[in-house]
């Protein structure tokens, strides 16, 4: 009951800028959409992509993780909003549910049902107007499933940022995101050398090695490279998702009036 | 969960006191502001808190409300420790802050959203409350002035029926009827199951409502005691010569002579003290004895 409390104020006070936000959606969708519906009239009938499908993933993304770091920003971090929030009548692990699970589940289903719905009103006008074939945004496909796992991931790593930087949470988990990504190539690089330098001896190169590797390897993994791939997959879809919630509760649980700046 | 509220609930309701607080120490990086500080706020009394600038009147009251953590020392609120900010806790207080931000929403949407985390929320008396300060609930949150906005989260804060409200320089912004009105409806509202606790600097507004007073200095409690307890010690008068040394625990100059406190005679009548001049006697005269905290 006070979980949903939480997400009804989170709604309410965030109410002008999602409209906003929403409206300019539709624009952008109905703009690109005409745009490609006036070319295909005028190229022999020559369809670019589905304008929704490349968008959604734009939108889902980019405005995903953009929404995701803001989240906290203002009840965290702000002298003040702050006051209001830490004296609400709830459990940290609440107002951090209420945020997480808005930015992770509600964004992306109000996304899909804003671009379906967008779609559903527009296709019969661009029929109408530039006898366009209908091209409804169809979310039941599998690229939108894979997308989403992966913006599901992502986002635990921009909410983890939300609560961890006092400002600028966008940018500095992105570039924390940089630094931590070229630091485990640079390791990985090294174990490597290591590796097979035991194995084939240390003037084997293997910098020319993986330059012949085959990527389908990886695609169907058999043996060793089976497990890694395993291993690979829990890491990255389950544990690095897992260890970014929870590690973005326990920064909302000791956040205090010094925090706000 | 639910019986464990009810046995804090009635453990509470069987003490006196609501805060207890044991050597808390606290400190901004390297400035430290309290080191000791010991503090016993019983209930049924509207509490003044009253310090000089940057005494650390604020950081306090964040400290007993659970918005900041104490390096050192024991706190108790309504028997909860404030850090673990159990939402049990946090629906028995009510923080009213000298500035805050409202959402841009009618009041009326903000009391729907607002009042649901308060369970003993009497939105009969919200409404009174919100008369008698002449509020328009249709009215957006946005337009409203700092002290319409105070006047608005003061009558929600005594509406929530919380055991403890903390007002952090409530009178800030609001014109002089409101004052008035804000004298009124504080008392009105004032139940013995409740406490209130005032920090202000405006203590000519406050005279009348706020007793016992806290006064903290240097980092401590100096002063935790009601304003009876010094005047049946001393008596304030305003003399034409200027006292000698050693024969008042107060002199101040004034226009037409001099404000004198001294210690009272028995048979002498106890007369009014102003809050004001107890405040200076008590910061300027370390050792002033008169029931209080040392």
């Amino acid at each position: 009951m006070r979980l949903l409390s939480l997400m009804n104020r989170e709604v309410r006070t965030s109410k002008r800028e999602l409209l906003t936000y929403a409206l300019t959606i539709v624009l952008i969708l109905v703009v690109n959409a005409t745009f490609q519906a006036f070319f295909s009239r005028y190229n022999q009938g020559i369809l670019l992509s589905s304008a929704y499908d490349e968008l959604f993933s734009s939108f889902l993304m980019l405005g995903g993780f953009i929404l995701t770091s803001l989240m906290f920003s203002k009840d965290m971090f702000s002298k003040d909003g702050q006051q209001e929030w830490l004296m609400l009548p709830a459990t940290s692990l609440e107002k951090f549910l209420s945020k997480a699970l808005l930015s992770a589940f509600a964004y992306p289903l109000a996304l899909i049902a804003l671009f379906f719905a967008t779609s559903l009103v527009g296709e019969p006008l661009l029929l109408l107007f530039f006898k366009n074939p209908i091209q409804l945004f169809n979310p039941f496909v599998s690229e939108v499933g894979t997308l989403l796992v992966s913006y599901w991931v992502w986002q635990s790593v921009f909410l983890l940022g939300a609560t961890y930087f006092h400002k600028a949470h966008f940018i500095k988990t992105v570039l924390a995101i940089g630094v931590i990504g070229i630091s485990l190539g640079l390791l990985g690089m090294l174990f490597s050398k290591i590796v097979f330098s035991i194995k084939f001896g240390s003037s084997y190169d293997m910098f020319n090695t993986f330059i012949y590797f085959d990527s389908s390897v990886m695609e169907s993994p058999v043996g060793g490279f089976k497990v890694l791939n395993v291993l690979g997959k829990i890491v990255y879809y389950v544990l690095l998702p897992v260890f970014c919630w929870i590690t973005a509760y326990f920064r909302v649980e000791e956040v205090q009036a010094t925090d706000a700046i | 969960m639910v019986k464990q509220t009810h046995t804090d609930v009635t453990a509470l309701e069987q003490t006196d006191s609501v805060i207890h607080m044991q050597d808390i120490a606290f400190s901004y990086g390297k400035k430290k502001l309290f080191s000791h500080l010991h503090l016993d706020i019983k209930r049924g009394n509207i509490y003044g808190l009253l310090g000089k600038n940057g005494a650390g009147k604020t950081t306090l009251l964040k400290l007993l409300s659970g918005q900041l953590f104490p390096d050192e020392g024991n706190t108790s609120v309504l028997n909860f420790n404030p850090v673990e900010r159990k939402p049990e806790m946090l629906s028995e207080i009510f923080y009213l802050p000298e500035e805050f931000p409202l959402p841009r929403m009618k009041a009326q949407e903000y009391l729907s959203m607002r009042s649901s985390f308060y369970p003993r929320f009497d939105h009969a008396m919200f409404e009174r409350f919100c008369k008698d300060f002449e509020l328009d609930m249709q009215d957006n949150l946005n337009e409203m002035s700092l002290g319409q906005k105070k006047k608005l989260l003061l009558s929600f804060g005594l509406a929530s029926n919380t055991a403890l409200l903390i007002l952090d320089e409530p009178t800030n912004g609001l014109d002089i009827p409101s004052k008035k009105q804000f004298r009124q409806t504080v008392a009105s509202a004032m139940t013995e199951n409740r406490t209130f606790i005032i920090s202000t600097h405006q203590v000519r507004d406050m005279e009348n409502l706020i007793d016992p007073l806290l006064i903290l200095h240097n980092g401590e409690v100096i002063f935790n005691d009601t304003v009876d307890t010094v005047t049946d010690h001393y008596s304030m008068s305003l003399v034409t010569t200027e006292p000698k040394v050693g024969e008042a625990v107060y002199v101040e100059k004034v226009l037409g002579g001099w404000m004198v406190l001294k210690t009272r005679d028995e048979d002498e009548q106890a007369q009014p003290l102003d809050l004001e001049t107890l405040f200076n006697v008590i910061i300027e005269n370390p050792n002033f004895m008169a029931g209080g905290v040392r």
